[in-house]
């Protein structure tokens, strides 16, 4: 649930980017970083290895504005995709708000895709979070590949019972990146104002 | 939800501010910051002298992750935490000590200052915000309308079309 700050007038919400390694949740959070004006974000901090592969996360505080007298910010993170570093895909999602799981298009990362949505739906279970209480984008990435699967032969296997909002996106491009976030952060605050 | 979250409002938040005050004029030290376990900044005090800190935003989330991570090798460990980080460089010191399992007291000073005295004092202001977070109450329900969730959407199409 969203951290409400009650004497500062503060709602903080946690955004984390999921998906298997190389599948561009960095490049999401680099295209919001370059576009969003600087007097809305803060600094991005990306804690990476030398080859730019994510060790631990990156991390982008967004400025939304004030929302009936509440100061609204989004706290956007990416984890690190490859397998080995589920212990800190773990710890990134703790407290989390909203999650947009980025799919590659790439033929041969269908089965790393699936295998991370696997791992996401394991570590939310093991942090008791109720995956129906968490909002849940899928956006397909990589659409731009020339041999991209087609979007529903991906969301067949991510998604089967086609439950989640579905975006197409070229993250370096910047297509689909700011619809994917707008609605993952729309269903956030929505949560704020629905009765529990 | 995982983390406990902290509603401070009131009295308990003057309170809390008044410790990381005093705190801050009996160390010495620059920056004195309470932060949750999910990174964010509940409450910020610095001297008077101190030159404009570095985005706190980043501090706040690089501590608890570290934090996050420290707990998670001390479990491995067989340890149920470790409780106090200590950073130091050439020029400065960046010291982190848990509030129990809900906060983070986050100081960071200049390397002049006796550590052994912002340890000995932080400790004590420690204490007693135990006490202030043990006695926080339920939060007020804010009833947040249609007209947020309005508010909100005509601002998200501001800030990303």
């Amino acid at each position: 649930m969203s951290t409400i700050n009650f004497a500062a007038r503060e709602i903080n919400c946690k955004i984390v980017y999921y998906g298997p390694g190389m599948s561009g949740k960095t490049t999401n959070l680099k295209y919001v970083f370059g576009t969003i004006p600087g007097h809305l974000r803060g600094e991005m901090v990306s804690l990476a290895t030398e080859d730019e592969r994510t060790l631990f996360f990156d991390f982008l505080p967004l400025d939304l504005g004030s929302v009936q007298g509440f100061k609204t910010r989004f706290h956007l993170y990416t984890v690190p995709g490859q397998v080995f570093y589920n212990a800190s895909r773990k710890l990134i999602l703790r407290g989390v708000d909203g999650i947009i799981f980025v799919a590659d298009s790439a033929p041969n990362r269908l089965r790393a895709n699936a295998e991370s949505m696997r791992n996401l739906r394991e570590n939310l279970v093991e942090h008791g979070i109720n995956l129906k209480e968490v909002p849940l984008i899928l956006q397909i990435n990589k659409r731009d590949l020339p041999d991209a699967l087609p979007a529903s032969m991906i969301r067949a296997v991510l998604d089967p019972k086609g439950e989640l909002p579905v975006f197409e996106a070229s993250a370096h491009e910047g297509v689909g990146v700011f619809e994917c976030l707008k609605m993952v952060s729309k269903l956030v605050l929505e949560r704020l104002s629905q009765p529990k | 939800m995982i983390e406990p979250s902290l509603a401070l409002y009131g009295e308990a938040f003057d309170q809390v501010e008044q410790h990381l005050l005093d705190l801050l004029n009996a160390t010495g030290v620059r920056y004195c910051l309470m932060v949750d376990r999910k990174g964010f900044v509940l409450s910020h005090k610095e001297a008077l002298w101190a030159p404009r800190p570095p985005a706190l935003d980043s501090i706040a989330t690089l501590v608890a992750g570290n934090a996050a991570a420290t707990g998670a090798l001390a479990s491995m460990l067989g340890e149920r935490t470790f409780s106090e980080q200590i950073h130091q460089g050439e020029n400065g010191v960046l010291y982190v000590e848990s509030i129990g399992d809900k906060a983070l007291l986050v100081l960071i000073f200049d390397s002049s200052v006796p550590l052994g005295k912002v340890k000995l004092y932080a400790k004590k202001t420690i204490a007693q915000l135990e006490s202030v977070l043990d006695n926080v109450g339920e939060a007020p329900k804010i009833e947040f309308d249609k007209g947020f969730s309005d508010t909100a959407g005509a601002l998200l199409d501001d800030l990303f079309g």
